[in-house]
């Protein structure tokens, strides 16, 4: 096989743009084969990464206060209806300003008929209320924003 | 009629109901996990609400956040689509108790149906054709004296089992003995219940489906029927409408006897009978399935009809209005179930799409759930898109499904078009020559064919 040096190159660059990890080329009674180990192959290799990608590190539990640039804030463990008080005509449970000690109940999210009481992971102070009373909330939506002492 | 449409699911089923809801002026409510946040039935629908983490047990299938969702955006109506909810009789009877009209059978007939063993003896009792089989077994002696009596090969099954999970195929009654405890153990551990049974064992069948639909007044519609014999380990990947093996009278004689069996039950909504196809030509029901599936557009496209608006119709009370029995298909359509994942190996790749071009052109129908840019998450179904054609013929149709395959590009990903190509290029395939074990075969052929090489 009268084989040049550019079609040989030809072969190579064939190989590299594949995901092959061999081509055997037989013409007459020659043959040129180009092999590379499978390590390299590019859709292997991408794939191998994404394949374990760990699930999103989600706060597990009720009211982890997610931590960020500008305070940590107490985000929804449900999707349902934000609650500042008790019950229609009584006080919030917390107001901006108030220091707040761990486990006190800061408002309640109503899903299925269910009042779930959402309480304090951290002491501190609230710095901000982010939802309107009575108004929807969606699993993860920030609450509060918390400064923690 | 309801107003708004809450969708408890993802992917191409989500957009498919979103698509039926809108063309009919119904306002959708997407539901979606963190992970899905810019998943396209996100984006499209008309409001979508975040029920939970990536994890299907805190979101797709958990009830409270998806009712929760649906009363905070005063959504009337939930549809279940198929897998996660939809055969979940506890989730359409608190749809009900929350006043949401549930788009799908009524919650005893999902119950009804759910259970193997009370299915078989209920599609028994209503005269459809049973494949021989057993009661529950109580022992290894008790199994090896039923298996004996049914004679072997027989299939051993899980009662709680279901999607081809659970299922041994025993040829002696060493074989038996030999695996009965630890089959008994996995049905315990995979279905919460050690209660087994067999099954004669058909060597090579085809599996045939009918489709359904019943309205509130009584009137039960058979849509012909789908043939699903490509599947690997039990998984369709393959279906086609009509099949290649069912002459007309098999079919007018089956949909008879259909109709009268669930004009019995008084069933609601689209449901889906599997049959299996014998070597003699004997159709034996498998199973009922309670719900919308992922191979109905096989069945729109031959009937011309819209499964899921049917299924909204018949929700809100209103008649069928299909023209008399029988429904005689018309053309042959095809369906490709493009999977993210390896068409060798098999294995997952979930990834970012970097690249995408979908088939299009005369007689081609793509339902999907991926967009460029946008991420297959790990967590969920491979199910990427479905590439349906219809032709006048059936050789017409594989020709128009290998142009399809040959103009869809999907980068960043691996699917198994690739085997797709293969299964359409077959010569038995051509011929119709097919089984639930071609795909088996075909693999057997291509590890040969490799073995040669080398």
């Amino acid at each position: 096989m009268k084989l040049n040096l550019d079609q040989l190159r030809d072969l190579i660059r064939l190989l590299d743009e594949s995901n092959l990890t061999e081509i055997e080329v037989e013409q007459d009674d020659d043959r040129i084969r180009v092999r590379r180990d499978p390590a390299p192959v590019a859709g292997a290799a991408a794939s191998d990464a994404v394949a374990p990608a760990p699930t999103s590190s989600v706060p597990q539990s009720a009211t982890l206060a997610a931590e960020d640039d500008d305070g940590d804030y107490v985000t929804s463990p449900f999707v349902g209806t934000f609650y500042r008080s008790p019950s229609p005509d009584g006080d919030p449970f917390v107001d901006v300003g108030d220091s707040i000690a761990l486990g006190q109940v800061l408002c309640i999210v109503e899903a299925m008929k269910l009042m779930n009481e959402i309480e304090a992971e951290v002491a501190g102070t609230i710095v901000e209320i982010l939802v309107e009373n009575g108004k929807p909330v969606e699993y993860g939506d920030r609450l509060f924003r918390i400064e923690t002492s | 009629m309801f107003n708004k449409v809450l969708i408890a699911n993802r992917g191409e089923i989500a957009l498919r109901v979103i698509r039926s809801c809108r063309e009919r002026g119904l306002r959708t409510v997407a539901v979606h996990s963190e992970v899905d946040a810019d998943a396209l039935h996100t984006r499209l629908a008309d409001e979508a609400i975040c029920i939970g983490p990536a994890d299907p047990s805190r979101s797709y299938l958990h009830i409270p956040a998806i009712i929760a969702a649906a009363e905070i955006t005063g959504a009337d109506a939930v549809h279940p689509g198929y897998g996660f909810l939809s055969e979940n009789p506890e989730f359409a009877e608190t749809c009900a108790q929350c006043g949401l009209q549930f788009i799908g059978p009524r919650p005893e007939q999902i119950r009804l149906w759910g259970d193997k063993v009370s299915a078989r003896a209920l599609a028994k009792s209503l005269g459809l054709p049973i494949l021989e089989g057993t009661g529950l077994v109580e022992d290894v002696e008790d199994a090896v004296k039923k298996a004996e009596n049914l004679g072997f090969p027989v299939l051993l099954k899980a009662s709680g089992g279901g999607g081809g999970r659970g299922m041994h195929v025993l040829r002696s009654k060493e074989e038996l003995r030999a695996i009965f405890e630890t089959a008994r153990a996995e049905s315990r551990a995979a279905f919460g219940s050690d209660a087994l049974y067999f099954e004669r064992f058909i060597e090579r069948p085809r599996h045939i489906e009918f489709q359904i639909l019943g309205d509130m007044h009584g009137n039960i519609h058979v849509l012909g029927e789908r043939e699903c014999s490509i599947q690997r380990r039990h998984q369709k990947i393959l279906e086609e409408a009509p099949s290649v093996a069912l002459t007309e009278e098999m079919r007018g004689d089956m949909s008879a006897t259909i109709v009268r069996a669930m004009s019995e039950v008084g069933y609601l909504s689209a449901g889906t009978l599997e049959f299996l196809l014998d070597e003699r030509g004997e159709l034996t029901f498998l199973e009922m399935n309670p719900r919308i599936q992922v191979e109905h557009p096989v069945t729109e496209l031959v009937m011309g009809i819209d499964l899921i608006d049917e299924q909204i119709r018949i929700a809100d009370g209103q008649p069928l209005e299909l023209p008399a029995e029988p429904l005689t298909p018309r053309g042959h359509a095809i369906e490709c179930r493009i999977n993210a994942e390896d068409p060798d190996t098999f294995a997952p790749s979930p990834g970012v799409i970097t690249e995408l071009h979908m088939a299009g052109g005369t007689g081609v129908r793509v339902d999907s759930g991926i967009y460029g840019g946008g991420r297959v998450p790990p967590h969920y179904d491979p199910l990427v898109a479905k590439i349906i054609v219809h032709a006048p013929t059936r050789p017409q149709a594989i020709a128009k499904m290998r142009r399809a395959l040959s103009e869809t590009i999907i980068g960043g990903i691996r699917t198994n078009i690739p085997l797709h190509q293969r299964i359409l290029e077959h010569p038995a395939f051509e011929d119709g020559r097919i089984s639930t074990r071609f795909l088996e075969e075909l693999q057997g052929e291509c590890v040969l064919t490799a073995t040669v090489r080398h």
